[in-house]
Formats: C-alpha cells, sequence, structure tokens
C-alpha cells in the first residue's frame, strides 16, 4: 500500500485505479467491467480528485462539465501530484456528496479532449467537521430510507392482509389453529402466540435459521405477497417444517386480532363479505340459467340453450291438431316459418316497424303456398 | 454503491442475494469469496436491501468473516459492517450477536481501509453520550484512538478525533492519555501511516 509521506496532495493508495475483475461468475457479472472494490461512506466524499486531464487550458471546460452535476464550491489544480506527461491533475469540491458521487460515476472513464479522464473521491481533504457531517448524513439517510420503508410496509401489510385474510379464511381456519399452536411450540420467548401466517411463510421458506425482529415482521409480510405464489403450499410446508428455531417477535396486534377473528366467523359470511370478479359473473350466469328455467318459457330446441339471450323468450305459437295430415303439416310449416322471421323481429321492428313485418310475414306464407 | 443485479429487483433480489451466499459458503476459490463478499458489502449500502440481509444472514457472515486471515476478505467484511451499522436493527443485531471485540480486534489490523471502517463503524454503534456502552470506550480502545488522533494520515486523524470527541467523556480521554504515557505496548497503526510525532 503505497502511498508518499501521506501529506496532502500526494499519491494515496484509494486513488490508483484497480484492475478490471474479470473471473466474474456469469450470474453476478455487472452491465459494465468493475474492479473488486467495496465502498464506504468514508471512501466517499465531496472532494473528488480528476486525473488524466490534458494539458490544452481546458481548465474552464472541466469545470463546466463537472458542474452539470451539481454545484461546486472550490476547484483547483494540483500541480504537485504525480501525473503522467503531459496531463494534469484537479482537484473538485461540490457542495454536496450526491453531486461528488454522480459525477464520480458518471465522468470516471470518460473521454475529454483527447484524454481518458480517471475520476476518484479524495476524502482526504476533508476538514474534521466535513468528516461529522458526512458521517451524520449517511445515518439520518439511513433512518429515513427505512423509516419511510417500515411506514409504507406496514401500510401494505394492514391492506394486504386484511384482503388475504377474507379470501383464505375459509381454507385456513383448521390450519391456522394449528399453525398458532406449532408457532407457540417453537418460539422461545414469544409472548404473542398469534402469529399471523402471512409473516410466517416466507421465513421457513427461504432460511433454516431465522430470527425475527419488529422490523422484519413488517417487511417479510411484504416479501410474502410478492415471493409466495401459492399460499396452501407454504403453509403446509411451515406447518411440517422443523424451521421454527427462534423466532422473537414483539407483540403484534393485528395479529392477534387476525388469528382471533378467524375462528369466529363463518364461511357463509365470509363469501357474503367478498367474492372474486369472476365468481360473481358465475354468480350472475346461474341467476339467469335458473330464471330462464323457473320462469313461463318452454323449453326450445337444444341448440337454442347455446343463444346468447337477452330479456325473456316470447311464449311460443300453441300447436292446434286440425284433425288432417296435411292441414297439420301446413300448420307445422307456416308455424316454423313464424319462428324464422320472428328472428328477424327484433331486427325488423327497428328497421321498418310492425306492419312492415306482417307484411313480409304475409308475402312469405302466400309465396310458400304457391 | 451497490451494484445493479440483472434480474427484475423486488423478485429476482432475494434469489441473487441467496446465490451469493451460497456461493461464498460454498466456493473454494479465494478469489471468488473475495468477489462475493465485495458483492454483498457494497449490498450493504442500499438501506433498501437489509431486509433481505437480515434474513439471510449476512450481518453474521461479515462478523465470521472479520476472523478470516486473508486481509482481503477482512477489509470487505468490515466495510460491509461500516455500510449497514447505522440501521437501527442492524446495530442492535450485530451489538447483541458480540460484534464489538471482533471490529476493535480490526483496530489492528495493518490495512488502511480495514482499520477506518472499523473506527466508523464502532462511531455509529454508540449511541449519543459517554457510557452507554461500556466496551466501546474501553482503555484499550480510548488510547488506540488516541494514537490514531496523531496520525499523520489525516482520514484516521478525523475519525478518531470524532471519536473522543464525540463518544467519549473527558475524564475517558485524560484517563487513556495518563495511561498511555507509562504503557510501553500499543497497538500498531496501519501501515500507511506515517510515524507519529509527540
Amino acid at each position: 500500500m503505497a502511498s508518499s509521506g501521506g501529506e496532502l496532495g500526494s499519491l494515496f493508495d484509494h486513488h490508483v485505479q484497480r484492475e478490471v475483475c474479470d473471473t466474474r461468475a456469469k450470474y453476478r457479472e455487472g452491465r459494465r467491467p468493475r474492479a473488486v472494490k467495496v465502498y464506504t461512506i468514508n471512501l466517499e466524499s465531496r472532494y473528488l480528485l480528476i486525473q488524466g486531464v490534458p494539458v490544452v487550458g481546458a481548465m474552464k471546460e472541466l469545470v463546466e462539465r463537472f458542474a452539470l452535476y451539481g454545484a461546486i464550491e472550490q476547484y483547483n489544480a494540483l500541480d504537485e501530484y504525480p501525473a503522467e506527461d503531459f496531463t494534469e491533475v484537479y482537484l473538485i469540491k461540490f457542495a454536496k456528496l450526491q453531486s461528488a458521487r454522480t459525477a464520480k460515476r458518471r465522468m470516471d472513464e470518460q473521454s475529454f479532449f483527447g484524454g481518458l479522464l480517471h475520476v476518484c473521491y479524495a476524502p482526504e481533504f476533508e476538514t474534521v467537521e466535513e468528516t461529522r457531517k458526512k458521517l451524520e448524513e449517511r445515518k439520518i439517510y439511513i433512518a429515513r430510507t427505512t423509516k419511510n420503508k417500515d411506514h409504507y410496509m406496514t401500510k401494505k401489510k394492514l391492506v394486504g392482509e386484511q384482503k388475504d385474510t377474507k379470501d383464505f379464511r375459509q381454507d385456513f381456519h383448521s390450519e391456522m389453529s394449528g399453525f398458532c399452536a406449532a408457532a407457540l411450540n417453537a418460539s422461545t420467548g414469544n409472548s404473542n402466540p398469534g402469529l399471523p401466517y402471512s409473516c410466517e411463510l416466507p421465513l421457513c421458506y427461504f432460511s433454516s435459521k431465522c430470527t425475527c425482529s419488529s422490523r422484519e415482521h413488517v417487511d417479510r409480510a411484504s416479501n410474502s405477497s410478492k415471493d409466495v405464489g401459492n399460499h396452501d403450499q407454504t403453509v403446509q410446508h411451515c406447518y411440517h417444517s422443523d424451521s421454527l428455531q427462534k423466532i422473537q417477535v414483539n407483540t403484534f396486534k393485528n395479529s392477534v386480532t387476525y388469528c382471533g377473528t378467524q375462528k369466529a366467523i363463518t364461511p357463509s359470511e365470509a363469501a357474503d363479505r367478498f367474492m372474486p370478479r369472476t365468481t360473481q359473473l358465475q354468480e350472475r350466469k346461474r341467476r339467469r340459467e335458473d330464471d330462464r328455467k323457473l320462469g313461463t318459457f318452454l323449453e326450445t330446441s337444444t341448440s337454442s340453450s347455446n343463444e346468447v339471450m337477452i330479456g325473456p323468450l316470447l311464449p311460443d305459437i300453441p300447436k292446434v291438431d286440425m284433425h288432417d295430415d296435411s292441414l297439420n303439416t301446413t300448420a307445422n310449416l307456416i308455424r316454423n316459418k313464424l319462428k324464422k322471421v320472428r328472428s328477424l323481429n327484433y331486427c325488423f321492428k327497428r328497421q321498418f316497424g310492425y306492419r312492415t313485418k306482417w307484411r313480409i310475414i304475409c308475402i312469405v306464407i302466400f309465396f310458400h303456398f304457391l | 454503491m451497490a451494484q445493479k443485479p440483472k434480474v427484475d429487483p423486488h423478485v429476482g433480489r432475494l434469489g441473487y442475494l441467496q446465490a451469493l451466499v451460497t456461493e461464498f459458503q460454498e466456493t473454494v476459490s479465494q478469489d471468488a469469496k473475495e468477489q462475493v463478499l465485495a458483492n454483498l458489502a457494497n449490498f450493504a449500502y442500499d438501506p433498501g436491501n437489509y431486509q433481505y440481509l437480515r434474513q439471510l444472514q449476512v450481518v453474521d457472515l461479515f462478523l465470521d468473516s472479520l476472523s478470516e486471515e486473508n486481509e482481503t476478505l477482512v477489509e470487505f467484511a468490515i466495510g460491509g459492517l461500516c455500510n449497514l451499522c447505522p440501521d437501527r436493527a442492524n446495530k442492535e443485531h450485530i451489538l447483541q450477536a458480540g460484534g464489538i471485540p471482533l471490529i476493535t480486534n480490526c483496530l489492528s489490523s495493518p490495512n488502511e481501509e480495514t482499520v477506518l471502517s472499523a473506527v466508523t463503524t464502532l462511531i455509529y454503534l454508540s449511541s449519543p453520550g459517554p457510557g452507554s456502552h461500556p466496551e466501546l470506550t474501553a482503555l484499550p480502545v480510548v488510547q488506540c484512538m488516541l494514537r490514531f488522533s496523531l496520525s499523520a494520515n489525516r482520514r484516521l486523524r478525523n475519525l478518531a478525533q470524532i471519536f473522543l470527541d464525540d463518544l467519549c467523556s473527558p475524564s475517558q480521554v485524560a484517563e487513556a492519555r495518563s495511561r498511555q504515557a507509562h504503557s510501553a505496548l500499543g497497538i500498531p497503526l496501519p501501515r500507511t501511516a506515517a510515524p507519529e510525532q509527540c
């Protein structure tokens, strides 16, 4: 780890560009080839060191290019920094760390006036106060991000669990009581036996040794809705698995409510409260068919049952026995013709009116007997 | 910064991290171990991954890796801890898992980044006000920080100064200073630092 004296403006190990890693496994190759390096908040800084700037008097253009990513507080050339021939090294201080991050990511390895820039962080230029502020900002950012995530996940979980509970209340009624018992047996120091199943599923599905804190409780619930496809299977899996070793769950009031509520509500009530849309459509179709059967309609041919029926069927023409075969035949023929004409009735009514309809019927019958 | 996985972020993130952990546990190649650990440590920078990392017990993986002989693995592991320890849940987990002695051991590492990450992690692990965690402000640790505060390495100097100012009481610092004058043993500074000037 070479450094020349550790003085400001000298070469440090973290300035040196490391070689790109080319032995990565396929599944973890990134979009760009990268070196094997870990970035921590220590390494990041508002100060950026830019090496490889061609000596063409383009400092103004360089600063303007970097200023695209955020306000720059100060900039200067580092004349004593070891640089390649015909290149210069600059130091740029951004007002915000995020600007520096973006600028570093975008400008590193970029072409500039024929040269290739190498951009790296220069935290050695920070004062104590700047370092303290940087650490503090990182802490605040994490607290804010995880707080927002928790709040969002809690909301999502409550909404999700209400739906889930209604959906699966019937199916899991018996299994849930067994699951609660299993959880009670398996958990150590657990003050709340009523564990929501949606929280526990990924616990045993993904890992054999799981510990659960109150934060995880909320977070994992969101995973259950995304990661677990079939609730049936996974509940069975959890019920039979031995993986509920250490479960430390803080008091979670909703879970008790859900556990208790499940046992009180009967399946029929559950069906009334919520019915998926497909079931509603099927329900309507079933009612329509029932009405059709119970109504004053006579059964028509089998082909008509496949037709789309809108509204009640008109009563069929009553069959009259003429006491003569030929007359009966004629009457049947007329009847059938009228049925056919009736099927066109709807269109004719709209377009031509009743009178026209009857004229056409008469004409058809007349021509039939010719 | 965290490297982006190639798969769909929400559905595949956990699976990808699981694959990394599995590879780390199974591979015999030191290069692969270093690459995977660096990958996990970079993921630990993004708070969005904390739930997955806790679920996969990556925090414990980092703590275990601090005892590795490979200095690079130690550097990456402490870097990962430094990245995720500001989070309250992760912090509690590290403290409950007895992470402080493992981290203070890293203060004697010859690797500069390891020492810097260790000091930063100790800063984040402590609660405001001195005396909240006695292990953090134990005498050897404070003595070590005093030596670091005199280092020519500015980054180390700054961090040590923050530790002493924000986490230690003046009496603790005074005691460490008086004891240090008489002590022949000390925690060596990292290789990159110039000899300290008294």
